[in-house]
């Protein structure tokens, strides 16, 4: 059921160093290093410290290292970083799907295109679904079937994944025979 | 790709813009001429005394000018291009036949802001970008390289742009490197204008980290002569001489065979054409390294023979 056959599902590479840009950013939704392959003279690396370490002492950043209190902090300051850039950036983004399409649409919006622009996807494989019914986002579903929260429908899964609101979309499984639901299974942990 | 068909039209009009440039208007004898993209080029067929010519001009015209087109030309000392003949012979009223518009050079519509880039005569697609970017509020900004002599022929015909033109005589001269190396995010350039110039944007682009798909270059009615050869034609069996001023694209033509072309300049690959035997001398844009060490094809509007014949597949 994960592989529905749909070609709307991106396919990520690695993450590779392009070296015909000039600067580099990594901007990833997670906490680790950037990989190897990237990380070389004059990276930025800009993360979202983990809420679980509330209350820990970060480690401290490094050279051209950023950590954010939040995933929406961090896009708010992407956006003003990329207004004010210049030609010659290359962006490298990694994290679940919806945050790699957020990246995306943002840096679109700045002029970024797609020779400058790198997706991976990492960490969770939880999905943002929108209910194609009540346009509600349900956020962070790991199951092929979920219930609504705007319209409480119980949503199927597709694999129909729209890069521009960075969602998968979500269709009512019991509206021929409305009650008769399957069981849901954890499909994207 | 390829365009059949030519618009029959008049000469309506020519103007001196300086002591080598001319502009020359054009009429269809009857109906309207179809809308051209920006940056769009026309096939002008002239039909001198002793030869034919087909070159390709960039229309000056805004592109929804349906009623006249207009091209400018430049008369060139060594004239195998006709440029001569238009200067000299061509008179008001006189025929001319012009090809349907086609646009290599086409404005990106994802840019958020465009630099233009001309040398000399390579000012000419810009002329029909100008009303659209203005239309469209787009960012932009002109900057043309001539020379000294020129700077006041190129500012008059720019005047309506404004503030977004730059001229750039030869001794006083921003670099190239100089203007790419602060733009933002979503710039595009373009440049149209002597090979040296055009090789200059692109590299100092790159340099800066602008992706390849942000720089646009539009070769230009590039053919230049060399040594004579000869052509088989291993299908007709018909053999062909092509003189040292002559392009192979022209000696196919001036012997009555419907050669297939578009930009006549190197750089859409309409005109490829198989070689069965001899060594090519490419100077297309077009065929890649390994396509060129291969040898099968030639673009015959710019490339000519390093032997001292080639057979062709025609
Ligand atoms: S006609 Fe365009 S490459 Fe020859």
């Amino acid at each position: 059921m994960t592989d529905q056959g749909i070609k709307s599902r991106p396919i990520y590479a690695t993450l590779r160093r392009d070296s015909s840009g000039r600067r580099h950013l990594y901007v990833s939704a997670g906490s680790g290093p950037p990989p190897d392959a990237l990380a070389q003279d004059g990276l930025e690396s800009w993360t979202v410290a983990p809420t679980t370490c509330e209350g820990t002492l970060p480690r401290p950043e490094g050279v051209g290292e950023r950590r954010f209190r939040s995933t929406r902090y961090l896009m708010e300051t992407l956006g003003r970083r990329l207004a004010g850039e210049r030609m010659g950036l290359r962006l490298y983004v990694e994290g679940p799907e919806d945050f790699l399409w957020d990246v995306y649409g943002v840096a679109q919006a700045h002029g970024l295109g797609r020779q400058e622009i790198f997706l991976k996807q990492s960490g969770t494989l939880a999905r943002r679904v929108q209910c194609v019914h009540c346009k509600t986002f349900n956020e962070g579903v790991t199951t092929t079937i979920v219930r609504c929260a705007g319209c409480g429908a119980n949503l199927f899964v597709r694999d129909h994944f729209s890069r521009r609101l960075s969602a998968f979309q979500g269709v009512k499984i019991d509206a021929e025979q409305p009650g008769d639901v399957p069981q849901a299974e954890r499909a994207y942990p | 790709m390829i365009l059949d068909g030519t618009l029959p039209a008049r000469v309506a009009g020519i103007d001196s813009l300086s002591p080598t440039l001319k502009r020359f208007r054009f009429e269809p004898e009857r109906g309207c001429f179809p809308t051209a993209a920006p940056g769009a080029h026309v096939l002008v067929t002239l039909r001198g005394p002793e030869r034919v010519w087909k070159n390709a001009y960039s229309l000056v015209t805004p592109p929804e000018a349906r009623d006249a087109y207009a091209i400018i030309v430049r008369r060139v000392e060594e004239s195998r291009g006709g440029s001569h003949f238009l200067h000299d012979h061509l008179r008001p009223g006189d025929r001319v036949e012009i090809g349907t518009p086609a646009s290599l050079f086409p404005i990106a519509s994802l840019a958020r802001r465009h630099v233009l880039i001309g040398g000399g005569i390579g000012l000419t697609p810009f002329l029909s970008f100008l009303p659209v970017l203005r239309e469209r509020g787009a960012a932009f900004e002109l900057h043309q390289y001539c020379t000294d002599a020129e700077t006041e022929t190129f500012g008059r015909l720019l005047a309506e742009a404004g503030g977004a033109v730059t001229i750039h005589g030869s001794t006083s001269r921003r670099s190239v490197a100089e203007i790419l190396a602060d733009q933002p995010l979503g710039t595009h350039v373009y440049t149209c204008g002597p090979e040296r110039l055009m090789a200059a944007v692109e590299a100092a682009a790159l340099d800066l980290g602008w992706p390849s798909h942000s720089i646009h270059k539009e070769s230009f009615g590039g053919a230049e002569g060399g040594k004579p050869f000869s052509v088989r034609l291993a299908r007709s069996g018909r053999s062909i001489a092509v003189s040292d001023t002559q392009s192979l694209l022209e000696a196919l033509e001036a012997a009555g065979i419907e050669a297939p072309c578009l930009c006549r300049g190197g750089a859409c690959g309409v005109c490829l054409t198989g070689v069965i035997d001899g060594e090519v001398e490419h100077r297309d844009h077009v065929l890649t390294e390994a396509e060129r060490a291969d040898g099968k094809l030639i673009a015959t509007c710019v490339s000519r023979a390093r032997s001292d014949a080639l057979v062709l597949d025609l």
